[in-house]
This record gives structure tokens, sequence and C-alpha cells, in this order.
């Protein structure tokens, strides 16, 4: 539970945009590191079995092409054979004239059974007249080569019979029978040049080779036989090499058997360069390639998002400013997604309802309001109805005419300002008029017990007021200030201006309010008596006038209590546009 | 969790940041690489291998080795040598003009182990590599010495001295230049291999000029002043020539028992007629194929393996010399 409130705290700090930006970011690396590393596994493999192919490929050719040449060359043997027989001048002729067109062939020797010596071929070089060891005869031929083609072929070694020409050489030898009957071992010295020319030149990637090793392991030919001979370089694994296709930590070998003799053909090639490498550079760009995109993810992520929360956002604040400022606030509609389209409008549409309802609302207050005052306008209170008639009555009998008139004018005038048609506003020279007879009124009425004056500026006269102004307030002087009084009271009643505002007051010297009383005067409804009480006055004035105007009242205990009204200067002009 | 609005965005792009720093360095990296891939450089090394000779044999094998290793490395190779085996000027001459003509390492062989230091150390002072092969030369600069322990080899000469006649040997020593460093070692490790022997007495040391003719004419003179000479020993390829046609003008074969270095095809062809009786042989190939190698590496920065790589030495007399070790050794593979 606590967790959850904790959740929805911090989840409400972060915005939409964010949210998307991340979001989208998170999943596009996501997706990236996983199809990258997928890819590059896929990739790996797919370039190990396609190296594999190649350097098998690459090795197969090296191996047709090199049994193509020991074919050729059992094709040699075979020609040897047919002439071998002949007569000595046209078997030299046919192997000089081989030895001549064949430049890989360096010398023919054949030997009898014993393995001496009978003749040596040689194109043209000098041959030792002592030679100390003859490497071209191999005395483990077997006789049955003749019979089954199988050519035996030599480790590479140096011709030792030339006078000062040492060539590495290869023998192939193979026993064959003389016209005459008797076994021969014919051997053919060639030279490496072509079979150098198949292998060199074979590349598997860039550092990868070919070699030709016999069935023991012993190189045969190899594009860097000096390198090898030099001891700088060794065919580690020559020896334990099979057939097919073998790989290790950094090389891979393939292998392929060469027909009718006991040649291997290999073919060595890098997993560094072939593999690794491609599949580094794969790698490298991919490095470059995914952040790439991941930026991009990031930059379109906070883009989109900024096209739906910038918007999002203006609404917000737009939002705000009306909770604020209900009455004044004017919205721009905001562009942006359908949806923000759609929202923008709604809201445009709220605040003018709004608006609208909250105008509405205040009218019908104020003309409630108005209503209300009317009608309390429109009573007459009773009691000063009868005190004041009774009053006259009582004049009459004492025959005090003259008086009695005057209370009868001043009622009718109290009474018809009171009415005034039904304007709420009337010029100040009645208002005054209105408390002048109301004041005489109750003088006769306390018998004189207090004095009253008026300081009108004649300024004044003209501006209109609210009626019935100044006579709750009077009423109240007298009720509350003078009644309990032992002495005798004084009324004083001022209009003057003051800049744009016309202010009245109303002072008694008479027992004065405490602050509460003062308050409650303002602001509580009078509902004990009838008639106008002083917040009627102070509400008429500010629902007229507004807020800044109305009473104030200021009073001390025994001394008195001055009554201050503030309200504009209205003219009648504006009275009616009013 | 978050405390400001932004921290999410500005995490992600800096893991964003983060990832696409760490890809191009991964990419930087891979460029890098290059150079351990030997031909992925775009400009060519230039290597000067600056020989003694350029004719002989052992030379020529030099030349093929160091030209497998400029091959396999992707350098450009410039293989020189003075006409004569004791023209340290036009060595001296040739280091300067290499330097001139902006070549990054010189691969080296000093005819004179004092008087080619200068030149070496000034091409070493302009930020050249040195690499030594062969013959050493008396500098600091050089970054790694390449060839035949001399010493040791001269101690296998004195061994198939020792080996090779019964009885009291007379023994003659033709050697070549003075000055220079490797036959000064080889005689030395053959003095103090034989001195131990009391059947051994050394008649005399003559130092010839290094070529055949001088040589042969030289020993005759030796031979014709010390007719009981039955023992001669000497140095390179030039002077073990020279001694094989002055024995073989004396028709001497049998009777002198000749200990020789280096191989060339006549000299094979006399220790197979039995003019010359046993044969030092270097590895020249390898020589040749480790210096401009050693320089590679140091242009790249990897230092030597280590400060002296001692390549092999064999022993050939006629017995062994078809053996498949000495064939290899003997007889370049074309």
């Amino acid at each position: 539970m606590r967790k959850q409130k904790y959740n929805a705290e911090w989840i409400k700090r972060i915005a939409m945009s964010e949210i998307f930006t991340v979001a989208t970011t998170l999943i596009v690396i996501l997706a990236s590191v996983v199809s990258f590393s997928i890819f590059v596994r896929i990739y790996r493999n797919a370039t190990e079995e396609d190296v594999v192919t190649s350097s098998e490929q690459a090795v197969v050719q090296v191996r047709n092409m090199v049994s193509g040449y020991i074919k050729d060359m059992s094709g040699v043997m075979d020609m040897i054979h047919e002439n071998i027989g002949k007569k000595e001048r046209y078997q030299d002729e046919f192997l000089e004239n081989l030895l001549e067109v064949r430049t890989d062939i360096i010398a023919i020797t054949t030997y009898d059974s014993e393995g001496r010596l009978l003749d040596c071929w040689s194109g043209g070089y000098e041959v030792k007249k002592n030679y100390l060891k003859n490497l071209s005869y191999d005395s483990k031929v077997p006789k049955e080569t003749a019979a089954a083609g199988q050519l035996y072929i030599t480790k590479p070694h140096v011709e030792s019979l030339f006078v000062d020409y040492y060539p590495w050489v290869v023998t192939i030898s193979q026993y064959m029978q003389r016209a005459g009957g008797e076994y021969v071992q014919v051997a053919i010295d060639i030279k490496f040049s072509n079979i150098a020319r198949y292998v060199d030149d074979v590349g598997i990637g860039q550092h990868g080779y070919c070699y030709i090793m016999n069935h023991k392991g012993g190189i045969v030919y190899h594009p860097q036989q000096q390198l090898i001979y030099s001891g700088l370089k060794e065919e580690r694994y020559a020896t334990i090499l099979k057939e097919g296709t073998q790989m290790n930590q950094e090389t891979i070998y393939a292998v392929e058997k060469v027909e009718n003799c006991d040649w291997l053909i290999v073919g060595v090639s890098y997993v560094d360069e072939m593999i690794t490498s491609r599949v580094e550079k794969v790698v490298h760009t991919l490095m470059i390639i995914i952040p790439a995109v991941i930026l991009a993810a990031f930059l379109a992520g906070s883009m989109f998002s900024r096209i739906f929360s910038r918007p999002a956002k203006r609404l917000t604040k737009a939002m705000g400013e009306f909770e604020k400022n209900t009455d004044g606030f004017q919205f721009h509609p905001i562009t942006g997604t359908k949806e923000i389209a759609t929202i923008s409008d709604s809201f445009e549409h709220m605040v003018l309802q709004i608006q609208r309802l909250v105008e509405q609302v205040r009218q019908e207050e104020i003309s409630l309001r108005k209503t209300e005052l009317k009608a309390l306008q429109a009573q007459i209170n009773p009691h000063f109805l009868y005190n004041t008639l009774d009053a006259i009555a009582w004049m009459c009998e004492e025959e005090r005419n003259q008086d009695a008139e005057e209370m009868v004018n001043a009622l009718a005038k109290l009474f018809r300002i009171s009415i005034s048609k039904g304007y709420e506003l009337i010029p100040i020279e009645k208002e005054v008029e209105h408390a002048a007879s109301y004041l005489k009124i109750q003088n006769y009425r306390y018998k004189n017990q207090f004095t009253y004056q008026f300081d009108v500026e004649d300024e004044c006269l003209l501006y209109y007021c609210n009626k019935i102004t100044l006579q709750p307030i009077i009423e109240n002087a007298i009720y509350h200030g003078l009644d309990r009084m032992v002495e005798e009271g004084k009324i004083r009643i001022a209009i003057f201006e003051d800049g744009e505002d016309i202010v009245f007051t109303v002072e008694d010297n008479g027992v004065g309010m405490t602050e509460e009383e003062c308050r409650e005067i303002l602001y509580r409804e009078t509902s004990d008596r009838v008639g106008i009480g002083i917040k009627n006055v102070n509400d008429r004035i500010k629902i007229y006038f507004g807020e800044k105007y109305g009473l104030s009242i200021k009073s001390e205990l025994d001394e008195g209590t001055k009554v201050i009204i503030r309200m504009p200067k209205v003219t009648e002009r504006n009275y009616v546009e009013k | 969790m978050w405390r400001n609005k932004s921290n999410m965005i500005r995490l992600t792009a800096l893991l964003s940041a983060v990832l696409l720093l760490a890809g191009c360095a991964y990419a930087g990296q891979g460029t890098d690489k290059g150079k351990d891939g030997m031909s992925n450089a775009g400009k060519k090394r230039k290597v000067a291998l600056i020989a003694k000779s350029t004719t002989s044999a052992f030379w020529k094998s030099v030349y093929s080795g160091s030209s497998a290793a400029s091959t396999a490395c992707n350098m450009e190779l410039l293989f020189e040598g003075p006409e004569k085996e004791e023209d340290y000027e036009t060595q001296n001459k040739m280091i300067e003009q290499a330097v001139r003509e902006g070549y990054e390492a010189i691969v080296f062989s000093a005819v004179d182990y004092k008087k080619n230091a200068e030149a070496i150390n000034a091409a070493a002072a302009k930020g050249v590599k040195i690499v030594g092969i062969d013959s050493d030369v008396d500098s600091n600069a050089v970054s790694c010495r390449i060839g035949t322990d001399n010493y040791n080899a001269g101690c296998v000469a004195g061994q198939a001295v020792l080996s090779g006649k019964e009885g009291i040997l007379y023994v003659g020593i033709v050697n070549f230049e003075k000055r220079s460093e490797n036959g000064q070692e080889r005689e030395r490790g053959f003095f103090d291999t034989v001195k131990k022997d009391e059947h051994v007495h050394i008649v005399e040391t003559i130092n010839v000029i290094s070529t055949t003719e001088d040589a042969k004419k030289e020993t005759l003179r030796l031979l014709d002043r010390y007719p009981h000479i039955n023992t001669i020993v000497t140095f390179n390829e030039w002077t073990s020539l020279g001694v094989g046609y002055a024995v073989r003008e004396k028709r001497a074969g049998e009777k002198i028992h000749v200990v020789a270095f280096d191989s060339n095809v006549v000299s094979v062809g006399m220790l197979e007629t039995g003019e010359v009786d046993a044969l030092i042989v270097q590895n020249p190939y390898a020589m040749g194929y480790l210096g401009v190698e050693t320089a590679y590496n140091l242009l790249n920065g990897t230092p030597a393996r280590k400060e002296r790589i001692d390549t092999e030495t064999l022993c050939v007399t006629r017995e062994n010399m078809y053996d498949d070790e000495c064939q290899k050794l003997l007889f370049a593979f074309e």
C-alpha cells in the first residue's frame, strides 16, 4: 500500500515525454544488443562454413592439378616404357628429346635390379664421373609397381649426379621389364618448377597457402620451402593431419589426398584473418551503426514526444492560468496532433461555457439581491409610522397645528423619497432631504433631546447616491447612541468630495460601541427589527460600485461613533448608462 | 527517484553517447590493428641491407632470405654491398646515402669493426634503426645482432680439424681481413679449441684479401714455404675456394685436411672430390630473413626478441653431406 503510494509519487514527477523517450531508447538498445549478438553468432557460423568450404575448394583445385601432373608423369613413364626396349639410338634420341621438351624433368636414370646405374640422360648437364652418393636411386621401390601403375615418389632431395649443379628434385621410380626380359628401375628426377606453379599462387585468404606433404608428414613442396629448410618455419601439425578439414584455435587445415601417390595437399588458412577479422569488421560496422541508431532513436523519441508533450504542457499551463483567473482568461487554441487538437477544442469550449456560467450566476445573484432590496425598501416600518402618527395626533389635540403640519409634511417627504419611483440611485440633494425629514420627525418625538447639523458641500448635491443610505445610520445613532444619554446629543452629517469619490460621514457623541458591536452591525443581517439595517446599506453600495466602496465605522465608548460612507461620483448620465 | 525532471533524459542521452563513443573507439582500435597483418600498411617501409659483398653464394642467400622477409612484411628492400670485401669506405658511403634516401632501417654487416662505427652511429642518430648481421660493428646503436656465433663456429672448425687426421697436425690458417670482426672471432674460437691438444702445431696464420685468386696465390706460397703443412683452416667462402683450388693444383687433396667455411656449388664439389674435407656451413638465408624481419618489428615498435640471435652452424663432411639436415642447409631451394 505504502509502496504503491510511493510509486505514484515519483511517477507524478515524470513527464509523458520523458517516459516516451526513455522507453523508445531502451527498447532500441535492447533490440540492438539482442539482434547484434544473434547476428554476430550467425554471421560467425556462416563465415566459418564459408571459409571451410573455400579452403576445401582451393585444396581440391590444387589436388586436381597435382593429380593431373602426376598422371602426366605416369604418361611419361609409359612412353619411356615403350621406348626403353628399342635400339639404343632411338632410345637415346627419344629420351634426350623428352628432356629437352620437358624442362621440369632434370634427369632420367635406369638401374639394374642390383641398383647399379645403367644409364643416365641429363639433358646436357655434366654428370660426375665418380658420384659420392646417388639420391635418385631408391632401393625400396617394389617390383610390383610395374603392374599396379602406382608411382613411387621419393621425398625431396638434391640431384647429386651433376657437376656444380644441385637442384632440389623428387624422383619418380618404376620398375619395368625390358624387351630382354630383365627388370630395370627407371627413375625420373623432376624439378619443383611445375608443381610450384600449382601451389605457390593458391592463396586462401590473405595469408593462407597450400603445401604438399607425404603421408608421413614430411614436406614435399611448400611455398616457403627455403624458410622451412633454414629452420625459420615449421609446419607444426603436419604429422597429425588427416584427410578432411581440421581446425584449431588459430588455423584451419583442409587436407586432400592425391591419387596414385602418397602425397597429401594441405590448405592452411588462419581463423584470425578468415573469420575473426571478417567478424570483427562486421562488428566494427555494427558498433558504429548501432549507437547511431540508438542516438537516432533517442532524438526521434524526444522529437516525437515533444510534438506530443509540448502542446500537452501548454494545455496544462493554460489550465493552470484558467484556474487562477477564471474571468479574465482568454484561451488561444493549441495546435498539435489530432488528440491534442481535440483536447484543445474541448477545453476551449469548456472555458467559454464556464465563463458564461460564472457570469450568469453573478448576474442572477445581483438581480436576486436587487429584488430583495426593492422588497425591503418597499416595506414601511409600521412602528415608526404609528409612533409618528400618534405624535401628530397628539399635536393636533394640543392644537399645535403648525407643528402637526410640519410633521405631516416631513412624513410625506420621507415616504416620497423612500419610494422615488423605484429608482435605486437618487441625487444626493434628495438623500439629504430624506435624512433631514427623518431627523425632524425624530426630533419632535424625542422632544429635542438632540441637535443635528448638516455640512454638505454644494458640489456634491448633484451627484447620485443609493437612496436610504443615511437614514439607517442616523436611526442607529439615535437608538444606540443618543437614546440612553442624559445630556444633549449631537448628530453631525457631512458630505464632501474626496478625489474621485464622495464621502459621507455621520457622527454622534453617544455612548459608542465596542469593536465587536461595530462588526456585528456591519456584517449581520438584521432580523429583530423591521427596516433597512446598516449591513444592507453596505451591501447595496458594494453590489453597485464594487468592493472598494462601502461603510466603515470608527467608535469609542462614551465618546461617540463615526460612520464613514464612501462611494464613487455618479452623475446622472452615467447612472442612466448603468 | 528522478529528482530532476530531465535527469532521465540526460541519463539516456549519456548512455547513447557512451555507446557511440565506445563504438568509435572500437572502430578506431580496429584500424590500429592493421599493423599486425603484415601487408596492411598503406605506405611501404624502406629497409636497406648493406652487405660486405653481393657476389658470393653466402650473400646471395642472405639476399634471398631478406627479400623473402621484405615480401612477407611488405617492405621495400635495397640490397647492396661493395665490390671488395675490404672496402669499408664504400660501405660508409652506402650508409650515408641510404639515410639520405629515407631508408628507415639498415641491416648491416660490417667490413671493419671499428671504421664502420662512425657512419652507423651517425645513421642511428638520425633515427634509423640498425640491425647487425653476420659481422659486428663497434657501435651501441645496433639494436639486434643476428648471425653465426663466430667464436662457436671457430670451435666447430677446431673440432673438425682435431677429428680429421691422425698424428701430428701442422696447421696453416688462411684468414681474411684482420679488421673484420667475424673472421677474428672464428680464429679465436679455433685457437681456443686446438691449443689444448699437443698434436696441433700452428705453423702460420696468413691474412689474405678476400678473393679466390689472392687466397689461392697466398695459400700456394704458404704451402711452398711450409711443405709439411697437413691441415689448412680457412674462414670464409672466398678463401675456402682459394684454398681448395690451391690444394687441387698441388694435387694434395689426400694429404692435406682442409676445413673451410660456407658453401657454394664449387666448394661442395670440392668436398665431394676431396680437396675440402669439412665445411662449416652457416645459415645466411636465416640471417637475411631475420635481419629484415627484426628491422620491420623495430620500425613498428616491437623490440627485438633478444639482443643477439645466433643462427645455426653445421659441420658438413663428405660422410654427412647428403643427409637430410645437411642438404637443407647446403643447397638452396630455388
